[in-house]
């Protein structure tokens, strides 16, 4: 198993803690005011701007708006993580992000009965970090062919 | 002999089967997470587990005091459904059925959630039905206080 396998990148949105497989990540930029146009938006598909990475445009998505998470981060000040995705790159924006956790540190934890039939469809799956629920986030609910259908 | 753990929320006097009670938390951390259902306002982590946390002030009948930052208690108790916390005032005390005067709703008609009362010491104190209050809080048949 490889190094980034192993490694798990946390990120916060609203003050809630998400985890992500490193694997699934290509790189993460801040100071995104100037790379981003906010006129190529498709909000019905959750995509909030466009992102100038890599003398290309990929699609900004805004997991808070599935989430109906509120955040005080103004979009200049926010982060965005690139992820591959089967349609190429696309961008997460986030509001910070805490950092790199090896597997080990990681407690996985069931979400309870009573909070199941609500959380369906949002996640399915929790970690506990350092006793800090971490809702694991599953990138094909956000974006590409399964994320429009649903 | 049956035991009941009594508890306050505000002005709010409740009863809990004593054998319900897994423990009481003083100000245990509690997270948010998106789509909690019904008044579930946060969960709280005990040995590992995730514990839903419940607003009861659909029950009290007054505004949810758990945005009030005010240090206080999570009881935390069993349901058929699995564990939920409950926030409190005061540490609670506990005491046996003959010190009081146990009345048993019949209907849930009157208080939402209440199988009964329990008057001790001149104060009344509602006897919560856990197993609805669990069932009926997290499955959205109650809308989340504003």
């Amino acid at each position: 198993m490889s190094v980034a396998n192993q490694r798990k990148l946390i990120f916060r949105l609203g003050g809630i803690g998400f985890l992500l497989d490193l694997i699934e990540v290509v790189e993460a930029l801040d100071q995104i005011g100037e790379t981003l146009d906010p006129a190529r938006s498709d909000i019905g598909q959750g995509i909030v701007s466009a992102l100038r990475f890599r003398q290309t445009w990929i699609p900004v998505v805004d997991p808070a708006l599935k989430l109906d998470i509120s955040s005080t981060v103004k979009l200049r000040d926010k982060t965005v993580v690139v992820l591959r995705g089967a349609e190429g790159n696309w961008a997460l924006l986030v509001d910070q992000i805490d950092g790199l956790f090896t597997a080990e540190n990681f407690q996985p934890c069931e979400i309870p009965f009573l909070l199941k039939v609500a959380t369906m469809g949002f996640y399915s799956q929790i970690q506990l970090l350092h006793n800090e629920p971490m809702i694991v986030f599953e990138p094909e609910h956000y974006y590409g062919s399964v994320s429009i259908s649903a | 002999m049956r035991r009941f753990g009594l508890f306050q929320i505000g002005g709010f006097g409740f009863a809990l089967v004593l054998k319900r009670i897994k423990k009481i938390l003083q100000n245990s951390k509690t997270y948010g997470l998106p789509h909690l259902p019904g008044v579930v306002t946060a969960v709280l982590v005990d040995d590992g587990e995730l514990v839903p946390l419940l607003d009861l002030s659909p029950v009290i009948g007054s505004g949810s005091r758990l945005n009030d930052d005010v240090p206080g208690y999570q009881v935390l108790v069993e349901s058929q459904y699995g564990s939920i916390a409950l926030a409190v005032d005061l540490a609670g005390k506990i005491v046996s059925e003959q010190k009081g005067e146990l009345s048993v709703t019949v209907e849930q008609t009157m208080d939402y959630g209440v199988a009964g009362k329990f008057i001790y010491q001149d104060k009344e104190y509602k006897l919560l039905d856990v197993d609805f209050l669990a069932i009926e809080m997290t499955q959205g048949f109650l809308a989340k206080p504003a």
